[in-house]
């Protein structure tokens, strides 16, 4: 029997390395052809090396599979349409990209700079855009194709010190999802990915700043924790859904996002309405007063609470005892 | 007395629309208010002092206080001015209100590039560029509030806008992280996702919302205008977003801080966050063949596909048989 992805050519942003690569590896395992992309920079995105890229190719090629080396950066136009040019220019046609590329620079958003927010915007969101642009040129044409992107829990479920990080990977999840409706209709699907695994980039959180937040009540993307799962943290637990949505009997699942983790995989619940207060008219902020912490929140909790010695506005005065 | 007495705020984007209900609102409940607006078109081009300055007219008038700013928040510079000039007006910023935006609409195939960098930096940017500067000082001050506004274009999807989906849902990922680097320090931090008929929707043709229904596709609208919007299908105007707004910067909403409300006529709504739905566990590496089994038969079930392939498209895949739950 033939191998899933058998004939098939594919785009792995971010492959030198970590989950880019497992996603790779196993793609040219189930017999499609890859390029792998991967400029070899630091984790902040600074540096630069052709080194992870060209092993994992070799390590492709070993095993008698079928990669070429890309080293150009996903944050530029032409370092995006370079990409994709090159898979079917090395193998006569595109059928699926899969962007994993990101970097990191953490920071409260009130230190934050200008310039890192601009880089890792440009790396993950724009990134994004322009790997897909240009893929989707030719998917249409096709009428077949998969695009997959990598969201994560810090945008979708927040995590503090990730504003940069966090709005480009909810930003993600929003591009998956118009996406899909843009290209649903010929052939074309549109999915991301939510990963957790124990990477170099996992690895730059220092666990200091795990205990602060902890201490500090500020609730944090889920880790998971049972000791099973923990061992399944390995990147190439990832590999195998990304896999499995570029197969054809994946045709039909479109605009969705799921958080994979181990041996877990997740549905994420679309950002639809939950609860609903409504009234024939225009509300006043009395009547919002009211409704809002009875009804409409009810049970839901703030995040990151305020400290309880903190003299705020509007909170009832009665809690001086702790 | 007034929801909003004796605050101070930012509001971008108030020259029109949306906005304008925002600061007139404010005004009325005791605020003052910095009437950001450039007054560019919707696509982001142009400019023009007046919306922002008949809107300070109107709330003087009704014996309001405001002062006018042109400037663009896609520039840092012009985040960090409109911030100084509240502090420098007024001594503080308690509330900081999100809104200004530009729709460079295509579908992804036909994006240029420029316009997919011109929504993300009124947008997206655009938020970072007026929170960053703010929220130096509300954290020093342990007091602030931060709206933000995104869209159902982004947080359930919408043809056509890949550019400002991607920017919207942004928002709302940048929402949730912000409320946690600020809730600490008395600082919250929400979203809106509204409805309303403004000059930005009217820039969606008809045509366009047909060809969608006729093609399958789901849009945004149909899917979260909730029955009770067509019954109540009069409640349109920009001005109903207002109150929802001013609810959550007033001090009464202290403990609210994280969430994404989508607000429309008088339709108030917590939106899911975007956790697990279902999950599908093995303690070991799944098999392509394992997934198309649990994925068909628990994941993905009763799950449609937004925008389903046309029926004359070839596609591989579509007549291989559901696999039976063994």
């Amino acid at each position: 029997m033939a191998k899933p992805l058998e004939g098939r050519s594919y785009v792995v942003t971010g492959a030198g390395r970590g989950m880019g690569r497992e996603v790779a590896l196993l793609t040219a395992a189930l017999g499609g052809s890859v390029v792998v992309n991967d400029p070899g920079v630091n984790v902040d995105g600074s540096g630069h090396d052709t080194g992870p890229a060209a092993e994992v190719v070799k390590e492709i090629t070993a095993a008698g599979g079928k990669a070429v080396v890309n080293t150009d950066t996903v944050a530029t136009e032409a370092g995006g349409e370079n990409m994709i040019k090159q898979a079917v220019d090395a193998f006569g046609r595109l059928d699926g990209v899969i962007h994993v590329a990101g970097i990191l620079r953490d920071r409260m958003i009130f230190n934050l700079s200008e310039s890192e927010w601009d880089d890792v915007v440009a790396v993950h969101l724009t990134g994004y855009f322009n790997v897909a642009k240009p893929a989707s040129v030719i998917m249409r044409q096709n009428r077949y194709g998969r695009v997959i992107a990598f969201s994560s829990g810090s945008g979708l479920a927040g995590n503090a010190g990730q504003s940069n990080y966090g709005a480009a990977k909810a930003g993600i999840a929003g591009g998956i999802r118009c996406l899909a409706r843009d290209l649903g209709r010929y052939g074309v699907t549109s999915n991301g990915i939510s990963p957790a695994a124990a990477t170099r980039m996992t690895a730059s959180i220092p666990d200091s700043a795990r205990e602060l937040r902890a201490r500090a009540g500020i609730a944090q993307a889920p880790v998971r924790e049972a000791s099973i799962v923990q061992q399944l943290m390995a990147p190439h637990y990832v590999a195998p859904m990304v896999c499995y949505l570029l197969s054809d009997q994946a045709w039909n699942i479109n605009g969705k996002v799921f958080y994979v983790s181990g041996g877990s995989v997740s549905l994420a619940w679309d950002e639809t309405p939950d609860r609903t207060i409504a009234k024939g008219g225009m509300w006043t902020v009395d009547e919002l007063r009211g409704l809002v912490p009875s009804q409409l929140l009810a049970g839901l909790q703030n995040p990151a609470p305020p400290p309880a010695d903190l003299d705020l506005p509007g909170r009832p005065v009665a809690k001086k005892s702790a | 007395m007034g929801a909003l007495d004796g605050k101070v705020a930012v509001v971008t984007g108030s020259g029109r629309g949306i906005g304008r209900g925002i600061a007139m609102l404010f005004a009325k409940e005791g605020a003052k208010v910095v009437v950001n607006d450039p007054g560019v078109n919707v696509d982001g081009s142009g400019g023009d002092a007046g919306p922002a300055q008949q809107v300070v007219n109107e709330i003087k008038a009704a014996g309001g206080q405001a002062v006018v700013n042109t400037d663009s928040v896609a520039e840092f510079a012009g985040g960090e001015n409109m911030v100084k000039q509240a502090v420098d007006q007024w001594g503080r910023i308690d509330i900081l209100v999100n809104v200004a935006g530009i729709l460079r609409d295509r579908m992804i195939f036909n994006m240029a590039k420029e316009e997919w960098d011109a929504v993300i930096a009124t947008h997206l940017k655009g938020h970072y560029n007026t929170i960053k500067p703010a929220s130096v000082l509300m954290r020093q001050q342990r007091y602030g509030r931060i709206i933000n506004f995104s869209s159902t274009s982004g947080t359930l999807g919408n043809t056509g806008q890949f550019n400002y989906g991607a920017a919207k849902s942004a928002i709302a990922g940048m929402t949730r992280v912000v409320a946690k680097d600020l809730g600490r320090y008395g600082v919250t931090c929400n979203a809106i996702a509204p409805g309303a008929a403004t000059r930005m929707t009217q820039t969606v043709p008809d045509s366009a919302r047909q060809l969608r229904s006729s093609a399958g596709i789901t849009g945004a609208a149909d899917t979260t205008a909730p029955a009770r919007q067509s019954a109540f299908g009069g409640l349109r105007e920009p001005e109903f977003v207002a109150p929802m707004v001013a609810y959550l910067a007033s001090d009464d909403a202290w403990n609210i801080n994280g969430w994404v409300f989508n607000v429309s006529g008088g339709s108030v709504s917590v939106a899911h966050h975007p956790t697990a739905m279902r999950t599908i566990f093995k303690p070991g590496l799944w098999t392509l063949d394992e997934l198309d089994d649990a994925v068909g038969a628990v994941l993905m079930k009763d799950i449609n596909n937004p925008a389903p392939p046309r029926e004359d498209v070839e596609v591989p895949g579509r007549d291989i048989p559901a696999r039976p739950l063994a």
